[in-house]
Order: C-alpha cells, then structure tokens, then sequence
C-alpha cells in the first residue's frame, strides 16, 4: 500500500513540475515538438553562457563510433542563474545526460527539459519563472 | 477512496513545503540579483517598507509572479481557448486591435512573429528581438513578465529603466510641451503630469520600425501613446494605456488595465548582445530550423 501510495505521489508530483513551463522563451514552442522528448548522452563541446540565450552543443556517439553534432536551446542567463547554472556549469569534454523536446524539423537540436552532469547533479532546479521568481510566490514577490 | 483524497492532500502539502523552503532560501529578499549578491549578502534592513505615498512611484516593479498569471504582451492581450495540446503556449493569446488602415494592414501582413497564431520558428521569423534591435515603447515595458523595470524620480524628470537592454526612458515633468516634428526615436519623446493621484505620460515621435508587442502590431510615426498610472497601495501600480495612430488604426486602441507589483529583485545588468545572440542563432536557433549560416 505505501509502494502504491508513493507511485500515486511521485506520478502527480511530476504531472506538477511538468505542467510547469520551464523559461519557455521566445517562439520555442513553435521550433520544437512539445509533445516528444528525446534522451541523449554526449559530450559537451561548447557551453555557450551568453545573453539573451544560452546553449549547450554536444557530441553524441554512437557504437560504430559514428559522432552527431547535437544543440540545445536553454533562456537566458538571468533565469538560468537563479536555477543554479552558471557560467562554470560546464566545459568542453564533460560528459552529460540530456533531454529535450526535438526540432520539428528533424535537426539535431533540443530545447532543454534537463541535464544532468557527470557528477550528478540535475539542472535546471524547475519551479523559477523568468524573472527569477519561483512559480508559486504570492503576489508582491 | 479515503486513501486517495489523503494521497492527494500528503502531495499537495509536500509542494507547498518545498515551494516555502525554496522561495525563503532563494527569492524574496529585496536587492537580490542572481548571479551577484545573495540575500545572505545584503544589508538586513533592505526590506523594510517605507511609507506609501501614491505619488511616490520608486522602486523595483515587474508583473506579479504567481502561478497561472496570464503574462501581459500587448494592451489587449488574452489566452485563446485551444483544446489541442500539441499548440505551445506561445501559439495560445492573441491581440483585439480596432481595424487597421490598408498601410498597416500591409505592415502587419509582413511580420513574422513568433507568438498568436501567425506564430512562424525564431529561425524563419522576422522579429528584430531576434538580432537585439531595440523594441521601442510600449513593447520594451511587457517584458517585465521576465524583467523588472526601476523607477527614480527627479525634480524635473521621471526615468524608467528597464532591465532588458539597459533602457532609461526619460519622462519629463519640467511643464515643457512635447517636440513638434521630431527626429524618430525608439523610445519616442515624453511628457508627464499629475492628475490628482494620476501620473499622465503623453509620447509622440516614435520610429515605425518597432512592433507595438510580439505578436506583430504595427504603429507608425504619427502615434499617441497616453498613459495613465496609478499607485493605489504600495506594492501595486496599474497602468492604462490608450493608442491614437490614424495612419495605423481607424479609431484609438484602449488598453486593458496592467498590474505592476513591487518586486525585491534589483536592476541589474541584462544587455541584449547582438554578437552573443548571433553565434546563439546560428549554432541553436536557426540550426533548429536549418537555416543556420554554414
């Protein structure tokens, strides 16, 4: 009954955070598929921390070794900042796990849902809206 | 059935925890700048409130921030009722603009926005926020959705400064009248005066080449743009905004009343760069849409 009840919390838990746009930007919606995701794990070989956006490409390879120039499209670095990236985040040669919505045109670019670092950790924090406020504050905030 | 009505209460009051934990370790500090100090940086006394005065516009302002806030873009702006998922939320408002003139219809027919349902990719648009073009007034005060705005008042002047591309709009309060046949100027040139507890802002001499929001609404040089604020208490400003252009629109556009709240972010340093924003477009933005410069 707990296993259950936890699977019935975590399931609405996500449905939450999903619900919640995470820095959707200028005209991302209409470039990339919302309704697909894809998982990708690479190697970064540009962080490009600048303004008004930022981005990650990343190479992704396959078992005959075959390499994939990959992007992903992320807001800018005000927002980003506030859900714990920095300019530091990454460097060229580090390796991530990515996901993101796909280019409708079949391009090998994403705009980000999340990566996660070698070291484990899971960014963006969800829940910030652009201006840096969380998505629940009370007015006035 | 019980069990379920606990499982959903146990969930909620989970998020509302995390959200109250979060909220106090990271926002709601006044002076706050992500990326520079932290609240744990700040002199304490920063949040003290001082005493409302309906004519004392200063301080930090941007659009109130709660969850499900629809996001003001133009002066009439509104969710469409679109039951397809698949449409982004960018796809979902549109604008009420009274009829447009045929020199503005043209104008209108010739944008490429990439929000309402014109919507086209970044990549295949022609909206000049993509290269970091000024966006002129009153676009540039919509993006307090994701960017406060400061106001300073002087004795001859009130300024909006607005966090995206670091404008300063000057206001003038020193009774001069406005420009008779001015240079265009993105910002346009403006006046302003109180009317009991109203601040009125009167501006002319626009440059035509700016949208009037993002879903691609023209103007032209001939445009009025009268603005009504108010400080009804003292976290909140509201402004009403009416359009007079009878090169663009056959009757004047009356603005639906925006909110402004008192926000405890500071102003700080958010430039649009037009390099940046290139290398972005080509290795992101357009790449996506495989348009990108090779």
């Amino acid at each position: 009954m707990r296993l259950k009840s936890l699977a019935r919390l975590g399931l609405i838990a996500g449905f939450v955070l999903a619900a919640i746009p995470l820095f959707a930007h200028h005209g991302t919606g209409v470039a990339y598929d919302i309704e697909k995701t894809v998982n990708l794990q690479g190697s970064v070989t540009e962080w490009i921390w600048a303004n008004p956006h930022c981005g990650i490409l990343f190479d992704v390879s396959d078992d005959k070794g075959n390499v994939e120039h990959w992007g992903a499209e992320l807001g800018n670095p005000h927002a980003l900042s506030m859900a714990g990236l920095s300019k530091d985040i990454l460097k060229p040669g580090d390796k991530i796990t990515i996901s993101g919505h796909p280019a409708k045109s079949g391009a090998p670019r994403i705009e980000l849902q999340e990566f996660t670092t070698a070291d484990g950790r899971t960014l963006p924090e969800r829940g910030h809206k652009g201006n840096g406020a969380k998505l629940t504050d009370e007015p006035g905030q | 059935m019980r069990n379920r009505l606990m499982d959903l209460l146990a969930t909620f009051a989970m998020l509302l925890t995390f959200s109250a934990v979060t909220f106090a370790q990271t926002y709601g500090t006044k002076g706050y700048s992500p990326g520079a100090w932290k609240p744990e940086d700040l002199p304490k006394d920063l949040s003290k409130p001082k005493p409302y005065n309906p004519h004392d516009f200063v301080g930090v302002w941007s659009s109130p921030t709660k969850a499900g806030y629809f996001e003001r873009h133009a002066l009439n702006d509104k969710w469409l009722d679109i039951k397809d998922k698949s449409i982004p939320d960018q796809m979902r408002s549109q604008t009420y603009p009274p009829p447009m003139t045929d020199w503005a219809k043209g104008k209108f027919e010739a944008t490429k926005p990439s929000y309402g349902p014109r919507s086209v990719a970044p990549g295949l648009g022609n909206d000049t926020v993509s290269t970091c073009d000024p966006m002129g007034y009153p676009r540039d005060l919509y993006e307090a959705n994701l960017r406060p705005f400061e106001i300073v008042q002087a004795s001859d002047r009130l300024l909006i400064h607005m966090q995206y591309h670091d404008i300063w709009r000057t206001v003038w309060t020193d009774g001069r009248g406005l420009p008779k046949n001015p240079d265009p100027a993105w910002m346009g040139y403006s006046i302003g005066k109180w009317e009991g507890d109203t601040f009125v802002i009167t501006s002319t001499g626009y440059d035509d080449r700016t949208w009037l929001d993002h879903f691609g609404n023209p103007h032209s040089d001939q445009m009025v743009l009268v603005e009504r604020w108010r400080h009804p208490d003292a976290d909140t400003l509201t402004l009403d905004e009416t359009i007079t252009d009878p090169k663009a629109y056959t009757a004047p556009w009356v603005g639906e009343t925006v909110t402004f709240v008192r926000a405890k972010a500071a102003i700080f340093e958010e430039l649009c760069v037009p390099s940046e924003e290139e290398h972005f477009n080509d290795k992101i933005r357009d790449a996506a849409v495989g348009t990108a410069k090779p």
